[in-house]
């Protein structure tokens, strides 16, 4: 993945460029650069952080510019490889966020026409290919050349001389914002924030000339208009305010987004709006489709279904479902997805309105791809989420579900009246496992000596092993594996010993003795345990080595106040061990490629 | 004057159970943290440039304040690391202040207008008010507008004259300031060797908390000036009188009562048939359910007050779980903090995050540590330590 930026108006471009990229990293930043247009076509670029490039650069001029911060697909980051790429005559720049499946043909067929390229990637060959069918009409051009392009992108062209960008999409994102005679253009709202909040969402099939003052926007070659909404997003949201990381940040804006998340639900339920589409009588089952942290959400919400509404859920890793799963007639099918851009869902959402099954979106981005497909989408009140590690989104996602499940008729009445009382409860509880960071920050201590650590749980739990365990790995690169804790004996056992930490999660329910009995286990074959338990369960200091208690709630939210606990775990721990925790290497915030 | 520095390091240790997870300037006082006051008193007065010195639980400044954008000012975070004295707080600042700037305590509330007469003193400048109880601060002898010196809490003051701890500074204060840990020790240092120091009286408010009930009369007085504001669902059949200000997204169901002035936060459920009389500020997320009675108290975010409570004269902090039946009346005590007794009128005082079961009577007076659980049928009195469990 990669984020794109674009400016035409009347101040610098460069500043607005860097600043805007600076914004992006989140989508890519092994390397990036700027073209800006005056009378020619200037580049820079390198295999360095937007800051770096900022130093670097020398002063470009010119109002006019695009930029580019980049998640390698095609080609290893170097200079080379960096965007913008140029034509063979350096009077057309472009940047793109995509993949071209077709490029190899392409450019075989460019070289053999004498092109000349020079870099490793497949976006190349798209201002080549506009250079091929230039004459004296860009837009015209773009098109000519993207009828010859298969596969994904967003791109935005800069020609020397031309008081005009090129704009075209199709399954990647763009957006641009509208300021006042000065227009952005960007993968991502965040990157425009600073200048304007007025943002038009393009479609697939897109193609746009945006000048200083004007925005044309053709689909399937006819005009088409295309609103601009207000974000209400500010960029306040967009920085650190204190925190060290924006993983951080982020950990302890959970309470807030608790209490968000419920009031606007809440709210609909008393008013009996939202919900009637979603709530089919004729329901059998279920089918949750996500991927990465979004995936461990989804097997919460399989619990959390399975035992409130007692109908049968399947949770599918939606890049596992695009091969082989089969669609059930009278299935509800959600999907979860953060960026609403994950490709893996899109295509998997594409083949469930195929197969004519009624789609749910859970997503934190309004306008996202997902949202326009899925039958109706419920969005997460979390803002925008920076640190790659996503954790505030995950909570969100579960207060999504439990308010969904909990919003069927067939709950238990009695039940349903403790667990509402509880959930308003949870922002309190989440504050309090915040509070408790010394001790957690004394646990990553020990467990940032360590290269191999096992994630155990049962249950409802089970899926916070697996998120637990995803968050150590990605952000503190320990070899961290989730196990449902009667699964360690089939074989992980040979791995324990001195060296191999395991993290036990033991709540208060049925699963509890069993968990007492694991960790013994564990103990006896020499492993040191870290256990994570609730509150007044003092038999867990006598088993474990270390034990990070947790308030003590209803069995079917434990997952939060445990996750919580985690998510501050691998963050001191990746911190004690000097990564970088919001960017971790090889990772982008969303993943756009299958 | 263009900056401030703000000192909100401090943990308040009079003030626990509350201040046991949040610093003093984040007491909750009309629905508002103590240190929004400030920032919004000097916004008023186009003071943008904020540098505000944390320490203590800084991470629940952090999440409120955010980067000040919300608030239309400039915030830039400094971090106190021990929280050794006034001095040493400022001290951290050192290198980001300009030539001239203000310095205040982020957890004593003041006055726009306040602000707004004490800027155009010359630095060094301290503001000084006159008060009934002097030696609970520090006690300023002035002649002819210049400060002569500070004595901190005296066993007998010299005069009823005291440091609100609000300055008007120059860079020059830092060379006194470094090796001290208190500013007014610096002070008259600085005194001693000959500078001066313009002391400027003010008439205004200034309100300070030091012991837990001074929550409710700082919330009495700030409720006082609070304008009507009615957001979210107001039932047919619910009675509003006075200035009351409702939150989005609260509901205030029929048959229920209010009395301003009164602040209700958002997404609350409030009824059917509540009772809220005056001086009471509600949190966000609060269900007050039928047949109960809040008058003069503060009850936090996330709490759930069952049915048929009396909550007089009461805090409540964040996330409390009261079943039903529960009775703090208010009445004269006898209350001790850190050695000291005093005699108020006060009903319960409940740390976050406790558990109360189904009819428990407080004394008047009763201070209960947080996330404390009672069973049913208690009667709770005298001061709990934290996670106390009575069963």
């Amino acid at each position: 993945m990669c984020g794109i930026v674009g400016y035409i108006g009347n101040k610098d471009s460069q500043t607005v460029l860097l600043s805007s990229l600076g914004r992006l990293e989140y989508r890519g930043y092994d390397s990036c650069g700027i073209a800006v247009a005056s009378s020619s076509l200037k580049v820079y670029k390198d295999a360095v952080r937007v800051e770096a490039l900022a130093k670097a650069a020398p002063r470009l001029g010119g109002t006019a510019g695009i930029g580019h911060t980049r998640w390698a697909t095609h080609g290893k980051p170097s200079q080379v490889n960096a965007h913008p790429h140029c034509d063979c005559r350096g009077n057309i720049a472009v940047v793109h966020n995509g993949i071209i499946s077709n490029f190899r043909s392409l450019r075989q067929q460019l070289i053999s026409e004498g092109h000349d390229l020079v870099s490793e990637t497949d976006t190349e060959v798209i201002p080549h290919l506009i250079e091929k069918y230039y004459d004296g009409d860009l837009e015209k051009a773009v098109e000519a050349a993207l009828q010859h392009i298969e596969g994904s992108y967003a791109i935005i062209v800069l020609m020397s001389d031309t008081a005009e960008l090129v704009v075209a999409k199709k399954d990647s994102p763009l957006i641009i914002g509208i300021g006042d005679r000065e227009n952005f253009i960007a993968s991502d709202v965040p990157a425009i924030l600073d200048y304007t909040n007025r943002v038009i969402y393009l479609e697939d099939g897109d193609i746009g000339v945006v000048t200083s003052g004007e925005v044309k926007v053709k689909n399937g070659g006819v005009e088409v208009e295309r609103k601009a909404h207000k974000v209400l997003w500010n960029v306040e949201d967009a920085q650190k305010a204190g925190y060290e990381h924006f993983m951080l940040k982020e950990i302890h804006e959970q309470p807030k987004v608790i209490r968000d998340t419920l009031g606007e639900y809440t709210q609909a339920t008393e008013s009996g709006t939202g919900l009637e589409r979603i709530r089919d009588a004729g329901i059998e089952s279920m089918l949750i489709l996500a991927c990465g942290t979004s995936y461990h959400a989804a097997l919460v919400g399989k619990y959390i279904v399975e035992e409130l509404l007692r109908i049968p859920v399947r949770a599918e890793i939606a890049s596992e479902f695009n091969y082989y799963g089969q669609i059930l007639a009278k299935t509800m099918a959600i999907v979860i997805t953060q960026s609403g851009e994950t490709a893996d869902v899109l295509r998997a959402m594409k083949r469930l309105k195929g197969g004519e099954c009624k789609v749910l979106a859970i997503s934190n981005v309004v306008g996202s791809s997902a949202s326009r497909i899925a039958d109706q989408t419920i969005y997460l009140r979390a803002g925008p989420e920076i640190s790659v590690a996503a954790t505030k989104t995950f909570i969100a996602q579960l207060m999504v579900l439990y308010w969904l499940v909990m919003s069927y008729s067939k709950v238990d009445a009695s039940r349903l009246a403790s667990m509402l009382m509880e959930l308003r409860q949870m922002p309190g509880k989440v504050q309090q496992v915040l509070n408790n960071e010394d001790k957690i920050l004394e646990c990553a201590k020990y467990l940032a000596k360590y290269e191999n650590v096992f994630f155990i749980g049962r249950g409802i739990n089970f899926p916070i092993a697996l998120e637990g365990a995803l968050k150590l790995k990605e952000i503190s690169y320990i070899h961290a594996e989730g196990y449902a804790a009667g699964e360690l004996k089939h074989g992980p056992f040979s791995l324990l010993g001195s060296d191999t930490l395991v993290i036990a999660i033991v709540a208060l329910d049925n699963t509890r003795e069993a968990m007492l009995a694991n960790i013994k286990e564990v103990k006896s074959r020499g492993s040191p345990v870290i256990a994570l338990a609730s509150e007044g369960d003092e038999v867990i200091g006598e088993l474990a080595d270390l034990v990070i208690f947790v308030p003590q709630v209803d069995t079917i939210f434990s997952p939060v106040v445990n996750v919580v606990a985690l998510q501050l775990l691998a963050y001191y721990t990746a911190k004690e061990r000097g990564c970088p925790v919001d960017f971790p290497r090889n990772l982008a915030k969303s993943v756009t490629v299958e | 004057m263009k900056q401030a520095v703000i000192l909100a390091a401090g943990k308040g240790q009079r003030l626990r159970p509350f201040t046991v997870t949040k610093p003093k300037a984040m007491l909750s006082i009309a629905g508002k943290p103590i240190v929004h006051y400030v920032v919004e008193a000097l916004a008023e007065n186009g003071i943008r440039d904020i540098v505000l010195v944390v320490g203590y639980r800084r991470e629940q400044i952090f999440d409120y304040m955010g980067a000040g954008e919300q608030f239309g000012v400039d915030i830039t975070y400094i971090t106190q690391e021990k929280q050794l004295g006034t001095a040493h707080a400022l001290a951290q600042a050192r290198g980001i202040t300009e030539d001239e700037f203000l310095v205040l305590p982020g957890d004593k509330l003041i006055e726009a207008e306040t602000i707004a007469r004490f800027v155009a003193a010359k630095p060094e400048a301290m503001l000084v008010k006159r008060v009934d109880n002097p030696t609970r601060y520090g006690v300023v002898t002035v002649d002819d507008g210049m400060v002569k010196d500070v004595v901190e809490k005296p066993e007998e003051a010299k005069s009823n004259v005291v440091n609100t701890g609000i300055y008007v500074f120059s860079k020059e204060i830092f060379a006194f300031i470094e090796p001290e840990l208190d500013i007014p020790v610096a002070l008259n240092n600085m005194l001693a060797r000959g500078y001066p120091v313009n002391a400027m009286e003010t008439k205004d408010t200034w309100l300070d908390v030091v012991y837990p009930w001074d929550i409710l009369s700082l919330n009495d007085a700030v409720l006082s000036r609070i304008p009507a504001n009615l957001g979210g669902t107001i039932e047919t059949g619910a009675s509003l009188k006075g200035a009351i200000s409702i939150g989005k997204g609260t509901v205030v169901r029929s048959g229920s009562y209010i009395v301003g002035p009164v602040v209700i936060g958002a997404n609350c459920d409030v009824g059917p048939n509540v009772c809220i009389m005056p001086a009471t500020s509600i949190g966000n997320n609060v269900v007050l359910s039928p047949f109960t009675e809040v008058r003069n108290s503060i009850i936090g975010d996330d709490v759930n007050v069952g049915p048929s409570c009396i909550i007089q004269d009461s805090v409540i902090d964040k996330g409390c779980v009261m079943k039903g039946h529960f009775t703090a009346c208010s009445g004269e005590a006898n209350v001790r903090v850190n050695g000291e007794h005093h005699v108020v009128n006060v009903g319960a005082m409940l740390g976050e995050g406790c558990s109360l079961g189904d009819s428990v009577v407080a004394q008047s007076g009763v201070i209960v540590g947080n996330y404390s659980q009672v069973q049913s049928l208690k009667l709770i009195d005298g001061r709990l330590p934290d996670k106390s469990l009575v069963f």
